[in-house]
């Protein structure tokens, strides 16, 4: 990894307020959340509601993403959790078998790992910021907005409703 | 590079007694469980360690629960066994020691939203690579790890799990080693927590703007600009003041190549 690849931490502050901008406009509901003190902590997320159809039943899960800063690998970094109707936290086996979820079994589990958020120190999802790097400062150059650019790499794996208005 | 073979020893022979417990309401036998007893090692952690006790326990339960997830607790604090034992005693007992170290031991209403799932100890090993991986990205933009053989990464891991020390170390030198000819870490991997629980991350330099070394005084003055007198304990020490950081982060890193830090 090179010193190019990397972002700095108020390179990501300037792409999350633009993206919280453009969200705004289409009334998307991603909120930004500043920590004045700790700039690193600043992320964005945003809360759902997931209709999901499984043996003929339908039901209704909440999920929670947020985008935040990894500061050691300079990159943006993909988190999430998702309950289910009773409160209750969705083991990765069985998001794994969720159908908005694209990757085969080994992909998933070597991209995908629970983990202690860095900023809220409780268990997350967190997609592996290993290749983000390298993904990234390729395509750096024409991107508009970084964030953007990231969820566009994340988009194919797990199936978000993303807007074509933020110029994927 | 990590010279001071003798710390590096110290360090990595560093043992505490633990006293586990069966949480009460767990208990369905008549007969009272006894405590069960080990000597276990600082830099290892708890899922590597309590294979013996959690039989011990077992026939004491309800067997609807037996192939639960067991979850330590502290004084009500569940512990994260992503952690060190001996970063976590460091913690929650570094200013008040009480040996042995009594925890209460459950098989029910595991607390989801605090602790990390861990069905076996391929999560632990997964979690100690990516935390090594992560280091190296800040100590040499991960070209150590990148360049290392899947064989080499095995004998990291099986050196910590099965407390061998050469084994390790074979390896591990290579990660402390400084690249290119300035003498040091591009970042020293640091992470400095709170009993409240709060932890503090930074890219922190081991050199400073002069391209002197790096002192704890000095990063502690960067970071805490409105505090003195921070103190620093890890290993079951307070960390001198004087200390340079790079040495600092040569020979008291965890295995998992990190600083972990309390302060006091």
């Amino acid at each position: 990894m090179d010193q190019n690849s990397t972002l700095s931490v108020e390179d990501f502050v300037v792409a999350a307020t633009s993206f919280y901008e453009i969200s705004n406009r289409l009334a998307d509901g991603w909120k930004l959340i500043k920590d004045e003190n700790e700039t690193y902590k600043t992320y964005i997320k945003k809360h759902t509601f997931l209709q999901v159809e499984r043996d003929g039943v339908q039901s209704l899960l909440k999920t929670e993403l947020v985008i935040f800063f990894n500061l050691s690998y300079g990159v943006p970094a993909f988190s999430f959790n998702i309950w289910n109707s009773s409160g209750v936290l969705l083991t990765l086996e069985e998001i794994r078998h969720m159908s908005f979820v694209t990757l085969n079994q080994k992909e998933f589990y070597s991209v995908i790992t629970q983990q202690e958020h860095p900023i809220f120190l409780r268990p997350y999802f967190i997609v592996h910021p290993c290749h983000t790097a390298e993904l990234l400062s390729a395509l750096r150059q024409g991107s508009k907005n970084i964030i953007v650019t990231f969820l566009g790499l994340i988009t194919p794996l797990l199936k978000l409703d993303l807007s074509m208005e933020y110029g994927l | 590079m990590a010279n001071d073979r003798e710390v590096l020893r110290e360090i990595w022979d560093g043992k505490l007694p633990i006293c586990f417990q069966l949480a009460q309401e767990e208990i369905m036998e008549i007969q009272q469980p006894d405590p069960f007893y080990v000597m276990v090692p600082r830099l290892s952690y708890f899922p590597l360690v309590t294979d013996k006790m959690k039989r011990h326990f077992l026939r004491f339960i309800s067997q609807e629960n037996a192939d639960n997830e067991m979850w330590l607790d502290y004084n009500g604090q569940p512990l994260k066994w992503h952690y060190p034992i001996g970063f976590l005693y460091d913690l929650y007992c570094g200013i008040d020691p009480q040996l042995p170290w009594t925890l209460t031991v459950h098989f029910t209403k595991f607390p989801e939203d605090v602790l990390l799932h861990c069905p076996n100890k391929d999560v632990v090993e997964a979690h100690y690579m990516s935390t090594v991986k992560e280091a190296d990205v800040l100590k040499h933009r991960g070209q150590v790890m990148s360049t290392m053989q899947k064989k080499d990464h095995n004998q990291l891991w099986l050196g910590l799990q099965n407390d061998k020390f050469d084994q390790f170390w074979a390896i591990n030198r290579r990660l402390m080693e400084s690249h290119g000819d300035n003498e040091g870490f591009k970042h020293i991997p640091i992470r400095i927590y709170s009993d409240d629980g709060s932890c503090f991350q930074r890219l922190v330099s081991p050199k400073n703007v002069d391209g002197s070394r790096k002192v704890l005084q000095q990063m502690i003055a960067e970071l805490y600009p409105d505090k003195i007198n921070i103190k620093l304990r890890t290993h079951g020490i307070t960390l001198p003041l004087d200390t340079p950081l790079q040495w600092l982060s040569e020979h008291m890193s965890y295995p998992d190549n990190f600083l972990h830090l309390c302060v006091c």
